[in-house]
């Protein structure tokens, strides 16, 4: 509403109040006063919520061309799972690999060293056994690539996706399940192990417990 | 204190594989007689059954951490006593004084040899 319009209703009204006799055209004056009044501020809302509106489609807009972008799904039906299985995949071939080594290991520890022939053709065919055993660090390595390349392609959409929606971190986004992991977590101290130059070593942890 | 290798001793690891390398060393070393529970919980119900003269545990295991099980045999007039090595890739500074004051006898990170375990051991017995 504009400050002059305003001015004029309030004038035609305190005019209305003193006189004695009001006519319906006096009435009718001053309610085309009001409404032309109202009327320019009804119009300035109109326009305001219109482009707020345009605004807020235009939002909406681009975050369902970002959601699209982020391939929720193939993250979530495709990727994530793969990733998992290559995982699964790299305990079980190292595991294998270990026992079939250790196995070796201990039937040289194990053998009758007194018929020297045939010790040394055990050691000769459990070391090749070794040998062989040795060939997962190749399908591991390529393994674990995929799983990295899997972690990049997951940073990268969510990365891109965050940025567009201008998107900040909350402070409790944990679950329940969650919450009570982090909670063991500290409680009982499960680091897990360090990365190169984060934990101590065992000359240290001598010290420590000798100090 | 000589080290008797006669001496029952319970390794106690979540991960069979490290229980085996683990019984390999020992057996390596001379030790005859290691039994191995594969948590802390089995752990203590075995020691309570049976008197072990040596404890090797990993600390991250679930649902009873090595951690715990160093306490709950702290606390435990007839197994308070017990030797007890930890052996964990826990390597933060956190964890080496919290198994300190928990009473542990000694702490080896992992990877480790055969002759860390050894001198370990060696020192908890006095050798």
């Amino acid at each position: 509403m504009s400050s002059k319009s305003h001015a004029e209703v309030l004038a035609a009204a305190d005019g209305l109040r003193e006189k004695d006799d009001i006519s319906l055209v006096d009435v009718l004056t001053l309610a085309e006063a009001s409404i032309q009044s109202m009327k320019s501020f009804i119009d300035s809302l109109d326009s305001k919520v219109y482009s707020e509106f345009r605004e807020i489609a235009g939002y909406i807009q681009k975050t369902k061309s970002e959601i699209g972008h982020l391939q929720a799904n193939d993250l979530r039906s495709k990727r994530i799972p793969e990733a998992g299985d290559e995982l699964s995949a790299i305990v079980t071939s190292t595991e294998e690999a270990t026992t079939q080594i250790m196995e070796c290991a201990e039937a040289i520890l194990e053998a009758d060293t007194e018929d020297h022939e045939a010790y040394q053709k055990l050691v000769n065919d459990k070391v090749l056994t070794i040998f062989e055993s040795c060939s997962f660090q190749d399908l591991t390595g390529q393994r674990i690539s995929r799983v990295v390349e899997t972690l990049e392609h997951i940073e990268s959409r969510v990365g891109r996706f965050a940025a567009a929606i201008g998107a900040e971190d909350s402070c409790d986004v944990l679950d329940e399940k969650e919450e009570k992991r982090e909670k063991r977590k500290k409680d009982l101290i499960l680091n897990g192990p360090a990365n190169d130059g984060e934990g101590v070593s065992q000359d240290d942890i001598d010290a420590l417990l000798n100090g | 204190m000589a080290v008797d290798l006669s001496m029952p001793v319970l390794v106690v690891d979540d991960y069979k594989t490290m229980i085996r390398i683990i019984r390999n060393l020992l057996k390596q070393l001379g030790f005859s007689d290691v039994d191995d529970a594969a948590d802390g919980t089995e752990a203590l119900g075995k020691m309570r059954e049976r008197k072990y003269g040596l404890v090797i545990s990993d600390w991250n295991m679930e649902p009873m951490t090595g951690y715990e099980l160093l306490k709950e045999v702290r606390t435990d007039d007839g197994l308070a006593r017990t030797p007890f090595i930890m052996v964990t890739a826990e390597s933060k500074t956190e964890n080496v004084i919290a198994a300190k004051k928990a009473g542990v006898n000694n702490y080896i990170v992992k990877p480790f040899n055969a002759a860390t375990l050894k001198s370990k051991i060696d020192a908890v017995f006095g050798e």
